[in-house]
């Protein structure tokens, strides 16, 4: 069918050329090759950490060499080999206080060329009279520059990178760190808690409504490096935060490894929208190279009516292992999970959410869209449990697949776990290509072929699309290669 | 797992040699894969659900033949032929033979391979501990060939019963072949006393071009048993299985189904309704494989937990590189009635063509409040309210028995099975805060 040749062409412009691969030459400090508790002490040490940090990191080391390696997802990737990597790569800098003035003209020029306002009062690109965005730059093991800090600080917010803030917010940290993913939740989040080099903090006090976007913009440029950030946001009592994370990578033949934590906390009444465009380097045609995504993700709804949502739009990766989940503990709070994943060539993605209620009146909606193409996987592995003291629980889950090529697989696996009679759990999948009667429809109307495909492809992933922040959006959909109109889906 | 326990198994396998004619390098290898491998843990994906705990822990015996003779149940309908298995063991006095053989060929499996016993390699192994261990310890089955183009019109009943046999096991092992545009309905019962024993059986069917396999299970095992089961049919061009599977009994049950869809337009119809009360757990898990194109296949299950109950469906379709225009429809729902009662679900698609419509929906909760409102104030007692709506509720998945007295037989179950119930109070017409 014309029509799905068409869509394999859409879904290839989106994956298949890889637009941010280039590589900036840079300066680097490097740690020794491998992993090892001297490798940890190293990245303590540069990163100037207290004690307690670094005690914290060498118990992980050691949780994480008794664990296994998961191996239930629907992913193959050859055996990763841990002592091959480098855990800490960093641009050298020059001493004394760094101001944004001062950061490196070369890494200036690369956040440019990734379309990344890195200087203030700039918007993101291609967005007339855009919102603020303030953006926290990483740039392998650290960050680089934070913007809008003064501005935030006014407003009682703050932003920093996580170095940053278990210098100066000790206490907090010490408080929240693996409260929600702990140490030993699972073989790639203790790996992270062992060696983790820069990431996020976020903390909203009571009440304030954060007055602009926040954003971490992570970028992997060494070669032979892996990438682990955690990403820590407190929403305070009633309090607002809308969040955005954006990521890419060089192209290069080998594979690297990106094995984050972010823990999300929101107190009663507060709301955390938490926004990703994954675009990690997917590999080539042939399936060699891409980044290895594992990802651990959750959100802790602890207060009363409190409210996370996760989106994301999943593009890139050789292989993603990702579930951003909610543990649903204050009464009357909601989980939100909407997804849109793209698989294209060799790429493999499994993906979904947890949503687990533990509170009285609970809710969450979980809407999942996977669209598979060339030879590619997509799985969507998802779990709704209701504990028995969790009343008056609703959850709706929808997971729709779509096929765009004969050679790629789609499953769903969504579990389903109640203890609670008051709970009405709703689940519904399908999967199937775009119809021909769909087509027929569209076309009868005058529409051209082309047209009709994007006009389909857009609507099959609008639900998802249309919870992106609007600057997102914009990146997102160009991303999927649909523009407003409808003319290339 | 315990040593002392594989030990056991393997003796009991080992005095099994020479019983079943070819059988024996099957045995052999079966119990030494078991050995191996042990029983299923909850932490095996495809177990999650039930625990075996009392397997790992204890050996069962072979089951002996029964001292006193039980009661043989009333067939629920006319019945082409009667076989009854007590403790395991076929009896054929007990039996009813009917006119099936003037039609069919019926053999003990003990008898099956003798002539040919290349044909033992034929048989399923079986994938984990229980599916291996009933192959090395499997004696006794039927074994039904139905030639082409003959059409059993009257259902074929295998009864299993289990009688005073605390600490013993029975493992069964039938066999089903159709011939071309062949058709048989095989109901198989399993009933039992409150010793501790444990059912281990076992179903293969070869259903051919245009041939069709209808399988009703009942099982009402007595209440400290644990039962599993599986189902293994590889289904033709134009053939059909449609089975259908009510669980009411056992401390722990479960049932498998495993369908291969070979060849153009074959069709999977399975349904099923279990019903856990007080301390039981019941395990459903299907397994259907799209193979080729233009395969269909459609699942209705319907659960129902009560207090301290267990009700579990895993259901999974997968459909091969190629096998396009298949259409495989699922749903589950589950009804959960309070909150130390547990119902889970995993429907799982795994496709790899894309011309395919394949779908799933599953819902768990309780009683609509507002139904039972409305029937109680049309002067239904509450419980009797109960009883209807949790009827009508089943009946979705048990209407597609094209038996009647059959099919009213499962109803009247369901029935019963809720009368049984406490009565409860009438739930407050609650508004949830949203």
């Amino acid at each position: 069918m014309a029509g799905t040749a068409e869509a394999q062409k859409q879904v290839q412009d989106v994956t298949g050329e890889y637009k941010y691969g280039f590589v900036t030459d840079i300066d680097m400090d490097m740690a020794p090759k491998g992993l090892s508790e001297d490798v940890i002490r190293f990245i303590s040490a540069k990163k100037e950490e207290p004690e307690w940090m670094l005690e914290w990191r060498l118990k992980a080391y050691a949780a994480w060499l008794k664990m296994d390696e998961p191996d239930w997802a629907k992913v193959n990737y050859p055996p990763i080999d841990y002592q091959e990597s480098y855990y800490f790569a960093a641009p050298k800098k020059k001493d004394g206080p760094k101001s944004l003035d001062e950061v490196d003209p070369e890494l200036l020029a690369t956040y440019a060329k990734l379309g990344i306002p890195i200087r203030e009062q700039e918007v993101l690109a291609g967005v007339e009279g855009a919102a603020k965005v303030a953006v926290d730059a990483v740039f392998d093991s650290v960050s680089v520059a934070t913007t809008f800090r003064e501005e935030l600080k006014k407003a009682g917010v703050v932003f920093m990178s996580i170095s940053e803030a278990i210098r100066e917010y000790p206490d907090m940290v010490k408080k929240y760190m693996a409260s929600v993913v702990p140490v030993r939740d699972n073989y790639f989040a203790a790996l992270n808690c062992a060696v983790f080099t820069d990431g996020t903090f976020v903390y909203i006090p009571k009440g304030v409504r954060c007055p602009m976007e926040l954003s971490t913009y992570f970028r992997i440029n060494a070669e032979n490096t892996g990438q682990f950030e955690r990403t820590l946001i407190v929403a305070d009592e009633g309090s607002y935060v809308s969040y955005l994370e954006g990521c890419t990578a060089p192209m290069r033949d080998e594979n690297q490894l990106h094995a984050a934590v972010v823990e999300l906390i929101a107190m009663d009444d507060a709301e955390i929208k938490y926004s990703t465009v994954q675009n990690w380097y997917p590999g080539d045609k042939e399936g060699k190279g891409g980044i290895y995504n594992f990802v651990t993700k959750r959100a802790l709804c602890k207060g009363k009516n409190s409210k996370v949502s996760w989106t994301q739009v999943e593009t890139g990766s050789a292989v993603t292992w990702k579930y951003p989940s909610c543990v649903l503990a204050g009464d009357g709070s909601v989980g939100e999970f909407y997804s849109v994943a793209v698989t294209n060539n060799y790429q493999q993605a499994d993906t979904g959410t947890k949503m687990i209620h533990q509170g009285k009146n609970t809710r969450s909606t979980i809407i999942s869209k996977g669209i598979s193409a060339g030879k590619s996987q997509n799985t969507y592995r998802g779990l709704v449990k209701v504990m028995s003291g969790a009343e008056g629980v609703r959850n709706y889950t929808q997971c729709d697949s779509l096929l765009v090529s004969s050679e790629c697989g789609a499953h769903t696996v969504p579990y389903i776990e109640v203890k609670n009679p008051s709970a009405t759990i709703e689940h519904e999948a399908t999967t199937s290509k775009i119809s021909e009667d769909q087509l027929f429809y569209c076309r009868a109307r005058g529409l051209g072929e082309e047209e009709a495909v994007a006009m389909i492809v857009n609507g099959f992933c609008k639900e998802v699309m249309q919870h992106l922040p609007m600057e997102f959006a914009v990146e997102a959909q160009k991303l999927l290669g649909i523009s407003l109109e409808g003319s290339v889906g | 797992m315990d040593d002392a326990v594989i030990q056991s198994y393997e003796k009991q396998a080992e005095a099994l040699e020479g019983s079943v004619a070819g059988m024996d390098d099957l045995r052999a290898k079966a119990i030494k894969d078991f050995a191996a491998q042990g029983f299923p843990h909850v932490k095996a994906e495809d177990w999650r659900y039930s625990d075996l705990k009392t397997l790992r822990t204890k050996a069962f015996s072979p089951a002996n033949h029964a001292g006193e003779t039980p009661d043989i149940p009333k067939a629920f309908t006319d019945c082409a032929a009667r076989f009854v298995f007590v403790n395991g063991r076929f009896s054929e006095s007990r039996s009813d033979m009917g006119d099936l053989w003037q039609a069919a060929s019926v053999r003990p499996l003990a008898n099956h391979f003798m002539a040919n016993p290349d044909r033992a390699a034929e048989l399923v192994r079986g994938r984990d501990g229980v599916g291996m261990l009933n192959t090395a310890l499997a004696k006794d089955g039927m074994v039904i060939a139905v030639p082409a183009g003959v059409e059993i019109d009257d259902p074929v009943e295998i009864i299993h019963i289990m009688t005073g046999a605390d600490d013993c096991a029975a493992h069964s092992r039938h066999i089903v072949e159709l011939g071309e545009g062949a058709s048989v309905h095989i109901i198989e019962r399993f009933i039992g006393d409150d010793s501790s024993y444990w059912t281990n059986s076992m179903l293969q069917a070869r259903v051919t071009e245009s041939a069709k396999l209808y399988h009703t299970r009942l099982q009402e095992e007595g209440a400290n048993a644990i039962h599993t089961s599986k189902a293994y049919v590889n289904v033709g061009a134009g053939g059909q299985y449609h089975a259908c599977n009510l669980s009411l009994g056992a401390k722990v049950g479960r049932f498998e189904a495993y369908v291969r869809l070979l060849s153009d337009e074959s069709n999977a119809t399975i349904d099923g309704v279990a019903l856990a009360g007080t301390g039981q757990s019941h395990d459903t898990l299907t397994h259907i494989s799209h193979t080729m194109p233009h395969t269909t296949s459609d699942q209705i299950f319907r659960t129902v937990a009560d207090s301290r109950g267990k009700t579990s469906f895993q259901g999974k379709v997968t459909v091969d590189k190629d096998a396009q225009k298949v259409e495989a429809d699922q749903s589950f729902k589950a009804l959960v009635f309070d909150r130390t009662a547990e119902a889970n679900a995993k429907p799982e698609l795994e496709i790899f063509a894309d011309d395919v419509k394949c779908s799933h929906g599953a819902t768990v909760g309780d009683l609509d409040a507002k139904a039972i409102f409305y029937l109680t104030s049309r002067g239904i007692d509450p419980v009797t309210a109960r009883q209807m709506l949790v009827e009508a509720f089943a009946a979705a998945a048990l209407e597609r028995i094209e038996i009647e007295p059959l099919r009213d037989a499962l109803m009247a179950r369901v029935g019963d099975w809720m009368a049984e119930r406490k009565a409860k109070p009438i739930p407050e017409n609650k508004s949830r805060v949203e």
